[in-house]
């Protein structure tokens, strides 16, 4: 297949920046793939897998809210976290997993500190599902 | 009385030398947290810059662009998101950012609402009748993403609600090592060159699911990693006024035990002159 660049950054550094063969992501209205020579496209990323395929080989990463946005000559993608499944610590993501649900019992009535709860839990199990992927 | 003199000068120089041996030590500490804070500061940038040329063109390609994030509304509350330290012995940093807050609400009939981030900041506003809304102590030393998207989720919340109709950050810019300059910023409502680099949707981009909602999408995001930056920029400024303030007190401690060693010296040339003087005169008399 066809590579094309893809960069991915984070607000830590850059993730990734190289050729890629194909990036599948899950944005906020549906999984969508992305080969080269894609035509112009912006989207918003959810919390959600992206899969990219380089060199005939596809890895998988956690990426949590962010975009993606495809131009003539590059595709960046720009991620809060973007994490290879190899990378994820299990063990902070089940804590960070545990705390959530601790909070969002504790912050019921405090609908501001119950979005961040919520939306923490979802990262942590999106993780946790990435990492039990493993390739 | 001389040597009384002498004890006296003996042991300033010796309370001087000990405060010198810290504000050296303290000088060490900074510059190696400067060089840490450098390095974050800088890979933060690539994904601010990337982020903010997306929101610029979402807004410049799309005709007639207009979001809750975008249009003015009459401001009655504003929102001041501080960046001071957590310590002070670092010169006029902490100081600096608390006058440009004062000067930026002067004229305003009610006081900014405020997000505090650094001990400095948080003692500062809690003391002087302010509205913290949250505060943050400690943050900037170790701030992680997760951290910076929380207070835009905060702030931005208080936007959309209508609790606050304008967002600032206050943090300072750092130049170099020794240039710091205490910045006033607006975050909210955003001002994105709306049609300026390319003519209307020329690209033929599409957007998922529309321009509005990626651009809303994408805001949480860019505040979160100007709060980032800007911590990390506000960080890096206090190593640097810290680590120059403490190079000053060293120096000036140096300079004190040079005079102090000077006005020791002549005591001890004095009591021996006098002392001689007496003796000659001693063995005159006889």
């Amino acid at each position: 297949m066809t590579p094309f660049r893809l960069r991915i950054l984070t607000p830590e550094g850059v993730a990734f920046d190289g050729e890629a063969e194909m990036i599948t992501v899950r944005t906020t209205v549906g999984d969508k793939g992305i080969l080269a020579r894609h035509e112009p496209y912006v989207a918003a990323l959810g919390i959600g897998q992206a899969k990219v395929r380089i060199d005939g080989e596809t890895r998988i990463a956690a990426v949590s809210s962010g975009s993606i946005e495809v131009s003539k000559d590059v595709t960046t993608l720009l991620a809060q976290s973007f994490e290879w499944a190899d990378e994820i610590d299990l063990q902070r993501a089940e804590k960070a997993q545990q705390m959530a649900e601790e909070n969002i019992e504790r912050y019921k009535n405090d609908k501001r500190r119950l979005d961040i709860a919520e939306y923490k839990l979802k990262r942590a199990i999106n993780r946790i599902n990435v990492a039990s992927l493993k390739k | 009385m001389a040597s009384g003199n002498m004890k006296d000068i003996k042991r300033r120089v010796k309370s001087v030398e000990s405060t010198m041996q810290i504000t050296k030590a303290m000088e060490l500490v900074a510059s190696s947290k400067l060089r840490k804070a450098k390095k974050r500061a800088e890979e933060a940038r690539p994904f601010f810059e990337a982020q903010y040329e997306l929101m610029c063109r979402i807004a410049g390609e799309t005709e007639g662009f207009s979001t809750v994030f975008t249009r003015r509304r009459e401001v009655k509350n504003r929102l001041f998101i501080v960046i001071a330290g957590d310590r002070g012995m670092a010169g006029g940093y902490n100081t600096n950012i608390i006058k440009l807050v004062a000067a930026a609400h002067e004229k305003d009939k009610v006081k900014p609402k405020i997000i505090a981030i650094g001990k400095k900041a948080v003692d500062y506003y809690n003391k002087h009748g302010y509205e913290v809304v949250a505060e943050y102590p400690g943050l900037a030393e170790t701030i992680k993403t997760a951290d910076a998207a929380d207070i835009s989720m905060m702030a931005l919340d208080m936007f959309t609600e209508g609790v606050v109709d304008e967002i600032q950050i206050f943090f300072t810019q750092f130049t170099s090592a020794l240039v710091q300059t205490a910045t006033q910023m607006g975050i909210i409502p955003v001002n994105p060159p709306v049609g300026t680099a390319v003519p209307v949707n020329k690209a033929g981009t599409t957007y998922d699911p529309s321009p509005e909602a990626v651009f809303n999408r994408v805001i949480p995001r860019l505040v979160a990693s100007i709060i980032l930056c800007a911590v990390n920029e506000s960080y890096a400024s206090e190593q640097g006024a810290r680590r120059t303030a403490m190079e000053n007190a060293t120096d000036n401690a140096e300079e004190m035990i040079g005079t102090l060693s000077l006005l020791y010296n002549r005591a001890r040339q004095e009591k021996i002159t006098n002392e001689l003087n007496e003796i000659v005169s001693g063995a005159n008399a006889l």
